[in-house]
């Protein structure tokens, strides 16, 4: 989908700075997004979607970066199945309807050498809203069973459901859903 | 699963008299344990245990409590079938020889009518050591569909795995391991 996209990005960084961007595929087996929801002002509710496949460009030195995520919506876990049954029907996640959820940037923010942002769109149920990732950790190095390059960390953000139309539940079930993003990927071949 | 081990837990916690103390059933629908576990000092590795049951008495009155929760740790849930088969092996929860973890708690520390501490032991691999659970919120609530009162609240704790045994992988594993806990109970 975004390959072309990427392509002429990276083409266009390299030019203007001479740099060298990298591509990266997630690895799916440690990619996941889990998701926090507050329930009854109580208990806090938990699922996750994963694992997840997406690619990524990554200059270091020039501080750019493209990421493409892509979530299967249907195979949300949160540990009940009747649950999860629920939250695939069209007033939440309409699998059906909008079988993938999208997680697209291209605004890397770097403070030094050290990633602190990944700023792009998520897309919902066909909604596209502004969403912001911010790193809690992030590091590269060489994979220590693949030998080859590898970056990974954790990710935080927040959204509000209503803002993607998925109004059920609401005050009982909280507006504002915290977003806990795992990924790792490792240089492509 | 655990009727035996619930009871004996039940009988050692009912030595206590508790006059206002009232007994709230866990909600295996609305209680979760989840861990997590830095891999390779990068990313966090998530799980879950998706069986498990249990009861509290607390007594918000007098300041006073107890729990009894036992885990199914075949359950559990990483959403990778390869890990979850290697964390049930003998390499670390060893489940078939061990198939519950049990947390008994028996102190409550109250911030006026919130929970904000639970004190008990944590036996895991047969093995016990003390675990303070911190709550970062607590709340009683009238439920409209089951017609009853729920209290509940989000706990953590971090605890040194090799302490019970399991020292697999150590150091590149990490010993440290966080756990985070929504429970709900429903009043009997």
């Amino acid at each position: 989908m975004k390959r072309t996209l990427l392509a002429a990005a990276a083409a266009g960084a390299a030019l203007a700075a001479g740099a060298q961007p990298v591509s990266y595929r997630l690895d799916p087996t440690h990619s996941f997004v889990h998701f926090e929801v507050m329930h009854f002002g109580t208990a806090t509710l938990r699922g996750r979607f994963g694992p997840l496949e997406g690619i990524a460009e990554l200059d270091r030195a020039a501080h750019r970066g493209e990421v493409s995520l892509t979530i299967p919506t249907r195979i949300v876990s949160t540990g009940l199945p009747v649950l999860d049954s629920r939250l695939r029907q069209g007033d939440l996640f309409a699998s059906e309807a909008y079988p993938e959820a999208y997680f697209v940037a291209r605004n890397f923010v770097f403070e030094g050498d050290a990633l602190r942002e990944v700023r792009g769109e998520f897309t919902l149920r066909g909604i596209s809203r502004p969403l912001a990732l911010r790193a809690t950790s992030f590091s590269c190095g060489l994979h220590p069973i693949a030998k080859r390059d590898w970056c990974g960390g954790d990710f935080e953000a927040e959204l509000r459901r209503s803002d993607f139309g998925m109004s059920f539940g609401l005050p009982l079930v909280a507006d504002r859903v915290r977003l806990l993003v795992q990924v790792e990927a490792i240089r492509d071949q | 699963m655990t009727k035996t081990l619930l009871a004996t837990a039940l009988l050692a916690a009912a030595g206590f008299a508790q006059a206002q103390s009232a007994t709230y059933s866990i909600d295996p629908t609305h209680t979760f344990v989840t861990f997590e576990a830095r891999h390779f000092g990068t990313s966090t590795l998530r799980g879950r245990f998706d069986r498990k049951e249990g009861t509290v008495q607390f007594d918000r009155a007098g300041k006073s409590g107890k729990a009894q929760i036992a885990i199914d740790m075949a359950s559990v849930s990483t959403g990778v079938g390869p890990l979850d088969g290697h964390l049930k092996s003998k390499d670390f929860f060893d489940a078939a020889a061990n198939p519950s973890a049990t947390f008994v708690a028996d102190k409550f520390v109250f911030d006026g009518d919130k929970v904000t501490e639970v004190a008990g032991a944590l036996t895991l691999l047969g093995k016990s050591n003390p675990v303070t659970l911190k709550a970062s919120n607590f709340n009683c609530y009238q439920s409209p569909m089951l017609k009853r009162e729920v209290c509940g609240g989000d706990f953590e704790t971090t605890i040194t795995r090799s302490q019970w045994g399991m020292a697999y992988g150590l150091p590149g594993i990490p010993d440290n391991i966080r756990l985070l806990i929504q429970i709900e109970a429903i009043k009997q």
